[in-house]
């Protein structure tokens, strides 16, 4: 039976645990803290296939199945709503929108350019001043990321996976191969060793003896206190990076598009909640008496040209799983799955294009 | 409805669901409040964070130094929007 290690507890390591475990592979992960630790437990949920290149449409439109699947195989509900994922965009902004969708378009993407009053009549309290364009992507729209990463978890476990919570790693290397990943003095002996940890990638890859070069970024976000569910769809202001969707608990969930930071942080600010607050008030008026309730951050980690990073390397049997940068939630279901083929067949071709 | 013990108003939940979610393997502080919502409503743990916390004791018999508390998130009480918006001079 073959070995897998991975390190990582998030959506990228628990998919690929998923999938692999599925077509029989021995598995364990490796989280440091609790599982919902990293990014996967901190984000916004948006889904989206509203991306530049094909090989990233490819994973997200996969991934957006996997969704409606895995919730039937776990039996878990990731109270998921596909009520449409829209970026709306002001005037100097509204040219590369327009491109951006041509490009979608023709690459099979389920989504067209709409006006103002289009937006309006889906979220009447939308601002129609703040925006000239939108583009309207039917398909897409919210998760709720901790039921995914429990639902996973769950059925990874009913799969014979061993997930090992609070048990930070180490990758072991002899020679030009992996050996496994340590515990404290405890080597796990692994064929393959994942490479799933988000931000904190570059330093599992330097244990491979392998320069990463990922880029870590700091994202802050917040929520109000709740009100009866009506705003459907995910809303991304392309021009000032904030953006708003409602949680199935009636929460307003919003946040500012994440910067690049020095190192891996998730301390938040008073500068990102003064700023958030009035651009959201400047978009959805009536929310100005609205209180936030609790506010957090997130990092994450964006592989070269702002593409993930994922397959074999130079050292045999480490794999790369990483770099998903502000898209994990729409990307990584697909990857994991991609991942798993890879290591069991030997080659994947949805996973291809992102080869380190 | 008898024994009906509200340990988190705002989710509302139950001492026997706080215990149940501990029996399905949700046994860490952290892992707890984010599978049944515990601590993340309105109080934002002020009304419930201490019983979550006696349960979990009770169960699982760790000490409550050895359980800890969850990240105390920013703000302590909730702000409105049209405070955080202000600009520096703004009346209202
Ligand atoms: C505020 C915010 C909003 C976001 N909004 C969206 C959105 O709307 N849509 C979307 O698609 N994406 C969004 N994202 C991005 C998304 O959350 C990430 O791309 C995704 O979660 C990355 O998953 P991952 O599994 O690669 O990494 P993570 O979820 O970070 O998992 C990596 C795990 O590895 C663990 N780890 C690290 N080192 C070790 C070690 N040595 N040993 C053991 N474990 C280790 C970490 O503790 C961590 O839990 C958002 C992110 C943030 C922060």
């Amino acid at each position: 039976m073959i070995r897998v290690a991975i390190v990582g507890g998030g959506i990228a390591g628990l998919s690929a645990a998923y999938f692999l475990a599925r077509k029989g592979a021995d598995v364990s992960v490796f989280e440091q803290k609790y599982l919902l630790y990293g990014a996967s437990g901190r984000n916004s949920g948006g889904l989206t296939a509203q991306f530049v290149n094909e090989p990233l449409i490819k994973l997200a439109l996969r991934s957006l199945e996997l969704y409606d699947r895995i919730q039937t195989e776990t039996g878990f509900n990731f109270l998921l709503r596909k009520d449409g994922y829209i970026k709306i965009a002001d005037e100097k902004n509204e040219d590369a929108l327009k491109n951006e969708v041509d490009f979608q378009k023709k690459a099979g993407v389920n989504v067209r350019i709409v006006d103002p009053d289009f937006v309006r009549n889906l979220f009447p309290d939308i601002n129609t001043q703040t925006f000239t364009a939108a583009a309207y992507f039917a398909d897409g729209g919210v998760v709720f990321p901790w039921p995914v990463i429990w639902g996973l978890a769950k059925g990874c476990r009913e799969l014979g996976v061993k997930i090992y919570d609070y048990t930070p790693v180490r990758v072991e290397v002899k020679g030009n191969e992996v050996l496994g990943v340590r515990a404290d003095s405890e080597l796990h002996k692994a064929d393959y060793v994942i490479n799933a940890a988000g931000a904190w990638s570059n330093e599992i890859s330097r244990q491979a003896g392998i320069e990463l070069g990922n880029r870590v970024f700091r994202e802050e976000i917040c929520v109000t206190e709740s009100l009866k569910p009506y705003l459907d769809p995910y809303i991304l202001d392309v021009s000032t990076g904030v953006y708003i969707s409602q949680s199935m608990r009636g929460e307003i969930v919003g946040g500012i598009l994440g910067k690049e930071a020095e190192e891996v942080s998730v301390k938040s600010s008073l500068d990102f909640l003064t700023a958030y607050a009035r651009r959201v008030t400047e978009l959805v008026p009536k929310l100005r008496g609205m209180s936030i309730l609790r506010q957090w951050a997130g990092a994450y980690d964006v592989g070269r040209n702002g593409m993930p990073v994922i397959g074999t390397t130079k050292v045999k049997g480490f794999i790369q799983l990483n770099g998903f940068g502000r898209n994990g939630m729409s990307l990584a279901l697909a990857a994991g799955e991609g991942v798993a083929e890879l290591v069991l067949k030997g080659k994947s071709r949805i996973v291809q294009p992102f080869n380190p | 409805m008898k024994d009906r013990k509200v340990v988190c108003r705002c989710e509302d939940l139950t001492e026997e669901e706080i215990i149940h979610a501990i029996e399905l393997g949700y046994d860490d502080l952290e892992s707890l409040k984010r599978f049944t919502g515990a601590t993340t409503g309105p109080c934002q743990g002020k009304g419930c964070l201490m019983h979550i916390i006696r349960i979990l004791s009770q169960k699982t018999g760790k000490s409550v130094d050895e359980i800890g508390v969850t990240t105390q998130r920013q703000p302590v009480n909730p702000v409105p929007l049209y405070i955080l918006a202000a600009k520096k001079g703004d009346e209202k």
